[in-house]
């Protein structure tokens, strides 16, 4: 269980003043929600990196929360736009069995965690980018690999990827 | 949680100092200010247009610059929100703006080339457009100095409105100076900046705002 919405924001208000206790345990929590954010949508090794470096982005804007607001679309909005980073990097990995996404299970606020979630963002492409995203760079597949599984010619794969990323770079604060 | 986690944390939180929250208002008074100097320049530079303190100006003058002040407004209030990012924000308010300012090039086009119209190439409409630009050049630098210390997202975006917010609010300034009130040439040529920053903000500017 991470900490609630109430919790997080108090927090931050906290740590943006300066308390050094209740940042360390704002980043804590942090880390356990990214871990759980982003566990289905990145390959497992790949997984500890993005989440410190999404820890590092949120200490070097820190200030760019705004306490009257809720913190975690502002944690979420961080965490996307390094997760669309993360896909433009070209990777291959071992395919691995990736784990069941949690956050919003877990989390005990539900409705904001929908609206947040990595999913709503994949439901706004359409299925043969989400299809050639999620095979080659989520899973690790080669181009020719995820072309055989989808029908797609190497070409196109290409092409949807491209522009699927694109279109996620343009979305990250889309809710739903 | 591993160990390089807890030991990024623990460094993290070593060097905690204070942070002023980016506060939107900071934001809007930034970029206030730089139009309102940008005004008073082309005040003092051009000199206010004849009739601009009593009135008498052409309707075309009031609709133009007025359309123009508001896109401005609006492009200026997304792009300093733009620097606090938050799943859920649209951000979709100038594009009703900008779809109005799109009708002021078509009135113009129309109305020069009518019979009795002007034509649109003339030489007063290339200087007044690059008064506009140069107007426009302070307003983008504030809007670009309050999006570097933020954290935008969708920097495309951000740049695109950067651009069309000061071209507009650019234009404006120089409307306040220039003498020429048909619409034949406040719809190209005042709208003409407006144009070119967002141009100029979708593919120059928006990769100096990667973070």
């Amino acid at each position: 269980m991470t900490g609630d919405e109430a919790t997080m924001a108090r927090l931050m208000r906290a740590a943006q003043a300066g308390d050094r206790q209740a940042y360390a345990v704002l980043l804590d929590q942090a880390a356990k929600w990214l871990r759980r954010y982003f566990r289905k949508r990145i390959a497992l090794e790949k997984l500890d990196d993005l989440v410190q470096e999404v820890l590092l982005s949120v200490h070097a804007k820190r200030s760019t929360y705004d306490p009257a607001r809720p913190f975690y679309p502002w944690l979420a909005a961080i965490a996307r736009y390094r997760w669309v980073d993360q896909l433009r990097v070209e990777y291959r990995t071992q395919t691995q069995e990736l784990l069941e996404d949690t956050a919003s299970e877990e989390s005990g606020e539900e409705p904001v965690m929908a609206r947040v979630s990595l999913e709503r963002l994949f439901d706004h492409l359409p299925p043969a980018q989400a299809e050639a995203i999620e095979l080659v760079k989520i899973e690790g597949c080669s181009v020719a690999e995820a072309s055989e599984r989808t029908g797609q010619s190497p070409s196109l794969v290409k092409v949807n990827i491209h522009r699927g990323i694109r279109k996620l770079a343009a979305i990250i604060e889309k809710a739903s | 949680m591993d160990d390089a986690t807890r030991a990024l944390i623990d460094r993290i939180t070593t060097d905690t100092a204070p942070v002023r929250p980016l506060r939107k208002g900071r934001g809007l008074a930034l970029a206030g200010l730089a139009f309102m100097v940008t005004l008073v320049a082309v005040l003092f530079v051009l000199g206010a247009r004849h009739g601009l303190m009593t009135g008498q100006f052409s309707v075309y003058f009031l609709v133009v610059n007025g359309l123009l002040l508001v896109l401005g407004l609006s492009c200026v209030t997304t792009v300093v929100a733009m620097a606090s990012p938050q799943v859920g924000a649209g951000h979709e308010g100038p594009k009703w703006a900008i779809a109005m300012v799109g009708v002021l090039p078509a009135a113009a086009v129309l109305s020069a080339t009518a019979p009795d119209g002007v034509g649109l190439m003339h030489v007063e409409g290339v200087h007044c457009m690059y008064l506009g630009l140069a107007a426009s050049v302070l307003i983008a630098a504030a809007l670009f100095v309050w999006l570097r210390r933020g954290a935008p997202v969708s920097q495309r975006l951000a740049g695109f409105y950067l651009g069309v917010g000061a071209g507009a609010l650019g234009s404006v300034a120089n409307g306040m100076a220039c003498p020429n009130d048909t619409i034949a040439h406040l719809g190209i040529w005042h709208v003409a900046p407006v144009v070119i920053g967002a141009l100029v903000g979708r593919y120059g500017i928006a990769r100096w705002l990667r973070w």
